[in-house]
């Protein structure tokens, strides 16, 4: 039944849609469409950015603690409140918090962030010093996780219920169970401390900054807890997907047309499965994104994440802000582009959203 | 009445030209109401140049064999979580030291007989550590859930039940909490609510994990709120809460039940995660996330006992929780596999 509804709902695309290309109203009107929809998504992400900058800047002026730490260390300790009122006056703190963001605001609207307190230089050239660390250890990471993940998938769906699918799953419960920063400590314990094969911090050791083979000496241990924190969970849900294409009726009619397993597998189960892939990529990269802060706090690799958890602890009230802001316009594009996979990519869901009716 | 499908593929050798084998493939159906034996019968009575590729019983075959009654369930993490269970709540009865003494002639001892699993760098017995913190890390993993699973019941029937244009203001808001990463907000709500204890860290976990759930019990209320008995007991002047309590949760308690435990696990991990971090719990409240907060000590005098035993206490609790979650989970994937 549901399926002639959707041939049916087919035909009538084409009928509508297919002729768009000869005639000018139905193109100009797709285009429209198009525009609406791509402008609508970028007011929400501009809105849900304005929005999360209001916040964190709320929040982390309202927050216990002392910014003056930061900037002028073991010396604000010691100042005179008199000394207090001319520091606070020059990191301009001494306004309300309203007056302060809109000074904030319109400067950041300029493209001026301010200077961080610790590092006393421009946040900028603070993040662009440690962004590079970061994108390797985490872009390196997700490739990993999502490359590894289908093929374990599609390994545990193709031997569903036999004995490799079960030890799999089973050791792949075990992993996603253990903590992230105690892997991390048990590495460094095993092959830092006791192998000596590995180091145990640091992106790379002084003076070798240049040396690529250092470099990937120190991304070794903090990549493995990165991949094995977040593999199996990704792995599973894939395979659990597989699973469920397998149920469908068109994989019993391929293998009656007597198709191999593996091109039903590959030509046909997995093209369907693709469009989750991708929505499931999209949703995980702020989990990705949060695990390495971890890995990167307990290896003490100069990365974002140790820059937040530094500028969080001791107030750099700018460079917070920054990251806050950056790690949040990464959110939210990634789970809009989730949505658009769900929306756009998949054509049968195109068709599903054109209804004949409308 | 079709009592059984069988996908068969029939080769017959055509001699067209070339060596060319041809193929062709069909889908036979028996229309009959024939016995087991029958069926196989009548299979073997096909041509052999048939070879069937599928079979399809369109009734529920009888299960071949009997399960005994543990197969399929998960008794061993259930055992291993009771004795763990057990063990912290009556910790009072197995502790061999008291927990928090700091025995300053005996830090960093490896395991021995006195002290079981060795000391920690303060001195301090980590076989007594073990039991008493995960008293304290099973009361936040427990109370985060309750917290977090009530929030969600609440909100998302209040979302399944409001009108469409609340219920699509109140969805978008979930998506956006549930995309930002969970511990980055426990750690700027920490930050406001100050100086962490066992109550105001089990309400920062349970305030950011409810929205998961919550997405689940809106799209099953959703279903059912237009049923008769949902109507009638609001006729009879039934509240939003009696409804909820008493049509609406006995309905959908199963669907969220994976998701709760699983929410137990995921609490006693941020637990641990921030504790670690040295933002959750201070060193001296003792829970299985900071006996591991003072690792660099540990490291640098190679200590294994005071990483690797706490870690695999909680690993392991972590495990049997998955598997009674596992075990919870509804139907997935049950059917069988076509392929």
């Amino acid at each position: 039944m549901r399926e002639e509804h959707g041939f049916g709902s087919d035909m009538h695309n084409n009928l509508l849609y297919g002729g768009r290309h000869v005639c000018f109203g139905a193109l100009t009107d797709g285009l429209l469409r198009k525009t609406a929809y791509y402008g609508k998504k970028l007011l929400i992400f501009l809105g849900s950015i304005f929005l999360l900058s209001i916040v964190v800047f709320y929040i982390s002026r309202l927050a216990p603690g002392d910014p003056l730490i930061s900037y002028y260390g073991e010396r604000a300790e010691r100042m005179g409140p008199e000394e207090r009122e001319w520091a606070k006056d020059r990191l301009g703190l001494k306004d309300s918090v309203s007056v302060q963001y809109v000074r904030w605001l319109t400067n950041a609207l300029q493209g001026d962030f301010g200077i961080s307190y610790k590092y006393k230089t421009d946040v900028m050239e603070v993040i662009g010093g440690r962004i590079g660390n970061t994108l390797l250890l985490g872009g390196t990471g997700f490739v990993l996780i999502f490359g590894l993940a289908l093929l374990l998938g599609v390994l545990c769906a193709w031997h569903e219920g036999r004995l490799a699918d079960r030890v799999i799953c089973q050791v792949g419960t075990v992993t996603s169970c253990i903590p992230e920063f105690w892997l991390s400590l048990v590495l460094i314990l095993i092959f830092a401390v006791n192998l000596k094969w590995l180091p145990s911090s640091g992106a790379y050791t002084a003076g070798r900054a240049e040396d690529p083979g250092d470099r990937i000496l120190h991304l070794i241990l903090p990549m493995t807890v990165v991949v094995t924190g977040h593999l199996w969970y990704y792995a599973y849900m894939i395979r659990n997907r597989i699973l469920e294409e397998l149920r469908a009726d068109y994989v019993l009619l391929a293998k009656a047309k007597g198709m191999k397993r593996r091109s039903v597998m590959f030509r046909h189960c997995l093209r369907n499965v693709l469009p989750s892939y991708f929505s499931i990529m999209a949703i995980s990269v702020p989990h990705i994104m949060g695990g390495t802060y971890i890995v990167e706090t307990v290896f003490s690799f100069p990365g974002l994440g140790t820059l937040s958890y530094e500028s969080a602890r001791y107030k750099d009230y700018n460079l917070l802000m920054v990251l806050c802001m950056l790690s949040g316009a990464v959110v939210i594009l990634c789970s809009l582009a989730a949505q658009t996979v769900n929306e756009r990519v998949d054509p049968r869901m195109a068709g599903a959203g054109r209804t004949v009716l409308k | 009445m079709i009592t059984e499908r069988l996908i068969m593929r029939m080769e017959t050798e055509q001699r067209c030209g070339s060596n060319a084998v041809q193929k062709r493939y069909g889908i036979v159906e028996i229309n009959s109401m024939e016995t087991g034996a029958g069926k196989q019968e009548s299979a073997e009575r096909m041509d052999h140049r048939f070879e069937i590729v599928g079979i399809r019983p369109a009734t529920q075959a009888e299960p071949a064999r009997r399960r005994k009654w543990y197969e399929g369930r998960p008794v061993f993490a259930a055992v291993l979580l009771s004795a763990i269970i057990c063990g912290c709540l009556g910790c009072d009865l197995i502790m061999t030291k008291d927990p928090a003494f700091l025995d300053l002639e005996n830090y960093n001892v490896s395991p021995c007989r006195e002290f079981l699993f060795g000391t920690d760098t303060m001195g301090r017995d980590i076989f007594s550590m073990i039991w008493y913190g995960g008293r304290v890390s099973l009361f936040i993993g427990i109370a985060a859930t309750l917290l977090s699973t009530s929030a969600a019941i609440v909100f998302g029937a209040a979302s399944g039940c409001a009108p469409d244009w609340a219920d699509g203001l109140m969805m978008r808001l979930t998506e956006i909490l549930l995309s930002v990463p969970g511990l980055l907000v426990v750690i700027l709500l920490q930050a406001v609510l100050g100086k962490a204890n066992v109550v105001s860290i089990s309400f920062v976990i349970g305030i950011t994990g409810w929205m998961g759930i919550a997405k689940v019990v809106r799209s099953e209320v959703r279903q059912i709120r237009n049923s008769e008995y949902v109507i009638a007991s609001r006729c009879m002047g039934g509240g939003f809460f009696h409804i909820l309590w008493k049509h609406l949760t006995p309905n959908f308690i199963s669907s969220i039940m994976f998701m709760a435990v699983m929410n137990i696990r995921s609490a006693i991990v941020a637990e641990s995660t921030l504790s670690f971090m040295g933002i959750g719990l201070p060193v001296d409240e003792i829970t299985w996330g900071s006996m591991l907060s003072l690792p660099e000590q540990a490291l640098l005098t190679n200590s294994w006992w005071i990483i690797l035993i706490p870690g695999l206490f909680l690993i392991a609790t972590l495990v049997c929780i998955t598997s009674l979650g596992n075990y919870l989970r509804a139907g997935v994937n049950r059917g069988e596999s076509n392929f």
